[in-house]
C-alpha cells in the first residue's frame, strides 16, 4: 500500500467503519518498518486493503477493509491469506486480531480462515461498548489454505478407523503421491470379523512406519507438507483414538496444521479422485464391513445423511452369514463368488424395510432368517444348496439397496450416483445398481477396488477440501465412534 | 542443553514432566499431572503444550520423548504411546520407554522400604509389582503380569516378612483384599500417591527400567526410532485368550512387546 492510494482508501475506510482510521492514521502507519500493508486492486480500482504488525509474540492486524461494492467475493479473505504469507515469510508464527461480537460476517470469514476465539475486551469499541472477541490463528493454517486454495498444497492423510493402517501423501487433492495401506485381515480372519482389540493393538505397531513408507514414496519429509489430516470418526473408537493422537502429536512436533475427515466422506471422495468429471449433485451409498449409509451431496463438503443401517452394516452381514456356512473371512468374496452358480430366487428371504418409506437399512433379521432356514433344513435333513443359498442371501441385500438407491437419485433429482466402500467390490450390487440407475438417466460411480476399501488417499482428497474451507482440528480434538456427516 | 518430556496417560490420571539435562546435572523445569477418565486423548496434548509455554520451550527444543508403556488402561496406553510416537517421529528424536506401575512407586523415593504398586487392570484383576525404595531410587523386584487380587495379596502374604507400603489405583476396588490378606504388615499410602506425577515419570524415565532406556536413546538414537516402542499389556486380548483356552494352551501373559516388556 503507497500513499498513492490515500484517498481511495479513506473512502472505503470512511463507508466501513462508526470510528475511521484518519489519514494521519494511515501515514505513521505505512512509514513504520514492521508494518506490512497490501491492497487489492482490479482495472486500477481499489478494492480493499489490510495491515499487520511483526511484533515479537504475534503478528496484529491493524485493520482490513473492502469496498462495499466487492464485499462478498472472497476480497477480504485473499487479503488476509497474502498477508499471512507475508507473515510467514518473516518467520512470524501466530496471528492475531479483534472483531467486533456483532460482526458477524467477519467472525465467520476468520473462523473460516482457521482462527479461533480466544478470549473477549468486553466494552473495547468506544462508540457503541461492544466487546471485542479476541481471536488467534497459526499462521500455518493460513498458508496451508492458501495452498490449498490454488491447489498446490501437500497432505499427509492418516487413517485408522478399522483394520487398515493406511497413509497417504497428496498434492492438490487429486494427484496422489503415495498412497500405503498396512492390512490386518489376516490377524482377523481367524476370529470370522475384526477384533477391536487386535486392530488397536496393529495400528499401534504400523502407524510409524506406514506414515515412514508413505513419505518415502512421495520422496518428501514433514518439512514439506502443508497439513496433516486424520480421520477421526465413525468407527471402531480404540482404532481411531492411535490415528488422532498419532496426528495431534505430529501436528504439535512440526507445526502443521491439522484437518479432521470423516471416514464416510472419504468414501465419497474415493470416487471423485477416481473420477474427476464427477459433479455434485449426488447421492452416494457407503457399504462396507462397518457402515451402509445412504447420503445425499448437493455440493462438495455439504452431506445429509437420508439413512444408514440400524443394525448390521451390509459387510458385517455378509461376514456373519459366510462365518454361518464355514466360508471364512471375509465374506464378501466367498458369498459373492458361490451365489455366481446359485439361483437367486431359490430361496424367499424377507427385504428388511423394503417398503418402510424412509432411507434406514437392517441386517440383522436378514441373517437371523438365513440361521433359521439353514437349521430348518438340518433338521429336516435336507442338504443345503450352498450356492442357491448364497446367492438368495445377496438378492436380499441387494434389492434393497437398491430400491432406496433409486428412491434417492429420483427424489433429489441427481444425474450422478456415487458407490463406496468395501462391499462395492461386489460385482453383482454394481450391475444391480447400474442397471436400475441407468434406466433414470442417473450414471453410477464405482472407484476401483483399492479405492473402495479403506485407505487413505481418499481421507486426503477430502481434506484437501476441508483445508480450504479452513475447518482445523486443534490438539483437544477427541475421535468419535458415531461421527454423523454433515 | 537436553531437554526430556516424559508423560503417562496409563491410568485415569495424566501426568507430564519436563527435565533438562546439562552435564551430569538433572533438573526437572516443569511438571503437571491431573485426573482425566475418559478424556486423555483430549487433555494430554493441550497440556503439554501449555507446559512447553510455561517453560519457555517449543516443541523443537525437546531432545527425547519417554512414554509410559504400562501396564494399564489399554486404550490409556495407546493414548499416550501413538501421541509419543507422534511428537518424536515429528520431532525426528528418539522415543524412550518408562514403567507406569514404575512411576507409581517413584512417588515414593524418600520412603526407604517395600513399596507394593497395585495397577487397576480392569475385568476383576490387577496388576501387583513389588519395588525397593531407599536413598532416593526404587528398584523393581517383579516382572509385570496380571493377577486376581486375591491371589496376588497371597503371593506377597506367603512370601513378605517386612512391612509393605501400598499404592496403585487399584486400590480403589482392592484395598481390603490386600489388607485382610497381609494384615498388619501391610500400609496403605494417601490416595492423591496412587498414580504417577510429572516429576515420577521422569523418575521413571530415567531409572530406565524399560526399553529403550532413556540413557540408550540419548547414547544411540537410532537404537529408539518411535517406530519401535509398544505398549505393555501383560494380557492377550480376549478375542484370542478365548481362543487359547479352546486350544488348551493358556498362557501365563500375553505380554506384547519386542522385549517381552521386562
Amino acid at each position: 500500500m503507497e500513499l498513492a492510494h490515500m484517498a481511495a482508501a479513506l473512502e472505503i475506510e470512511n463507508a466501513s467503519f462508526t470510528t475511521p482510521w484518519t489519514p494521519g492514521m494511515f501515514a505513521d502507519e505505512l512509514a513504520q518498518d514492521d508494518r506490512v500493508w497490501l491492497v487489492a486492486i482490479e482495472a486500477e480500482e481499489l478494492l480493499g486493503y489490510g495491515g499487520i504488525m511483526l511484533a515479537p509474540d504475534a503478528v496484529h492486524v491493524m485493520n482490513i477493509a473492502v469496498a462495499a461494492s466487492a464485499r462478498g467475493e472472497g476480497v477480504a479473505r485473499a487479503l488476509m491469506l497474502a498477508l499471512a504469507r507475508e507473515a510467514a515469510a518473516r518467520g512470524a508464527r501466530r496471528m492475531t486480531l479483534e472483531v467486533r461480537a456483532t460482526n458477524a460476517a467477519a467472525l465467520a470469514l476468520y473462523s473460516g480462515l482457521g482462527f479461533d476465539s480466544l478470549g473477549v475486551r468486553p466494552g473495547y469499541y468506544d462508540d457503541t461498548g461492544e466487546d471485542a472477541v479476541i481471536m488467534w490463528a497459526d499462521i500455518a493454517r493460513l498458508t496451508a489454505i492458501a495452498a490449498a486454495r490454488e491447489g498446490s498444497d501437500i497432505i499427509l492423510a492418516i487413517e485408522t478407523s478399522c483394520d487398515e493402517t493406511a497413509a497417504s501423501v497428496m498434492r492438490g487433492g487429486s494427484e496422489t503421491l503415495s498412497s500405503v495401506v498396512a492390512t490386518q485381515v489376516d490377524f482377523h480372519a481367524r476370529f470370522g470379523g475384526v477384533v477391536p482389540e487386535i486392530a488397536s493393538r496393529k495400528h499401534t505397531e504400523a502407524i510409524v512406519g506406514v506414515v515412514d513408507e508413505a513419505l518415502e514414496q512421495a520422496g518428501l519429509g514433514f518439512g514439506d507438507l502443508d497439513a496433516v489430516a486424520v480421520t477421526y470418526g465413525p468407527g471402531l473408537i480404540g482404532a481411531l483414538v492411535v490415528g488422532v493422537a498419532y496426528a495431534k502429536g505430529l501436528s504439535l512436533a512440526t507445526g502443521l496444521p491439522l484437518v479432521g475427515v470423516n471416514h464416510l466422506e472419504g468414501h465419497i471422495f474415493a470416487n471423485r479422485l477416481a473420477d474427476p468429471e464427477l459433479t455434485t449433485p449426488l447421492i452416494a451409498l457407503v457399504v462396507s464391513g462397518g457402515h451402509t449409509s445412504l447420503i445425499h451431496v448437493p455440493d462438495w463438503g455439504e452431506y445429509h445423511t437420508l439413512g444408514s443401517t440400524l443394525d448390521d452394516a451390509a459387510g458385517e452381514a455378509f461376514d456373519k452369514v459366510a462365518k454361518l456356512l464355514g466360508l471364512g473371512y471375509p465374506g464378501g468374496p466367498a458369498i459373492s463368488r458361490l451365489a455366481e452358480q446359485g439361483d437367486p430366487a431359490a430361496i424367499p428371504f424377507p427385504r428388511a424395510m423394503l417398503h418402510s418409506g424412509d432411507y434406514d437399512f437392517s441386517l440383522s433379521g436378514l441373517k437371523t432368517a438365513v440361521l433359521t432356514y439353514v437349521r430348518h433344513e438340518q433338521a429336516a435333513g435336507r442338504e443345503i444348496h450352498i450356492p442357491n443359498l448364497a446367492a438368495s442371501f445377496q438378492a436380499a441385500v441387494i434389492d434393497v439397496q437398491v430400491a432406496k438407491a433409486v428412491r434417492a437419485a429420483e427424489e433429489y433429482g441427481v444425474r450422478d450416483f456415487c458407490l463406496g466402500g468395501g462391499v462395492a467390490a461386489n460385482t453383482a450390487l454394481r450391475e444391480a445398481l447400474r442397471v436400475a440407475l441407468a434406466a433414470r438417466g442417473v450414471r453410477l460411480s464405482v472407484p476401483p477396488f483399492a479405492l473402495c476399501t479403506d485407505n487413505a488417499a481418499m481421507i486426503a482428497s477430502a481434506a484437501h477440501f476441508r483445508l480450504r474451507k479452513g475447518a482445523f482440528l486443534g490438539l483437544e480434538a477427541e475421535a468419535t465412534a458415531s461421527l454423523p456427516l454433515r | 542443553m537436553t531437554y526430556v518430556l516424559a508423560f503417562d496417560a496409563a491410568t485415569e490420571h495424566v501426568a507430564i514432566g519436563i527435565a533438562r539435562i546439562d552435564g551430569e546435572t538433572r533438573t526437572t523445569i516443569a511438571a503437571t499431572d491431573f485426573s482425566a477418565p475418559r478424556a486423555a486423548l483430549g487433555r494430554l496434548l493441550p497440556a503439554t503444550r501449555v507446559l512447553l509455554e510455561d517453560a519457555g520451550l517449543a516443541p523443537r527444543d525437546i531432545s527425547v520423548v519417554a512414554v509410559g508403556r504400562g501396564p494399564g488402561s489399554f486404550t490409556g496406553v495407546r493414548i499416550a504411546v501413538a501421541t509419543a510416537k507422534g511428537l518424536a517421529h515429528g520431532l525426528g528424536v528418539p522415543l524412550a520407554g518408562l514403567g507406569t506401575l514404575d512411576a507409581v512407586a517413584w512417588r515414593f523415593r524418600d520412603v526407604t522400604g517395600l513399596v507394593g504398586v497395585v495397577g487397576d487392570a480392569m475385568r476383576g484383576e490387577v496388576y501387583p509389582c513389588l519395588f525397593r525404595c531407599a536413598d532416593g531410587r526404587c528398584e523393581r523386584l517383579d516382572e509385570y503380569h496380571v493377577a486376581k487380587p486375591i491371589v496376588a495379596a497371597e503371593a506377597w502374604a506367603a512370601t513378605l516378612t517386612e512391612p509393605v507400603l501400598l499404592a496403585g489405583n487399584g486400590l480403589a476396588k482392592y484395598a481390603e483384599v490386600f489388607e485382610g490378606t497381609l494384615g498388619a504388615r501391610a500400609s496403605i499410602a494417601p490416595e492423591e500417591l496412587w498414580t504417577p506425577s510429572g516429576e515420577s515419570v521422569l523418575d521413571a524415565a530415567f531409572a530406565g527400567h524399560q526399553e529403550p532406556s532413556l540413557a540408550h536413546a540419548l547414547a544411540d538414537p537410532a537404537s529408539a526410532d518411535p517406530g519401535l516402542l509398544l505398549p505393555v499389556y501383560t494380557r492377550l486380548s480376549d478375542a484370542e485368550e478365548d481362543e487359547a483356552k479352546r486350544a488348551g494352551a493358556v498362557p501365563p501373559t500375553g505380554v506384547a512387546g519386542p522385549d517381552g516388556g521386562v
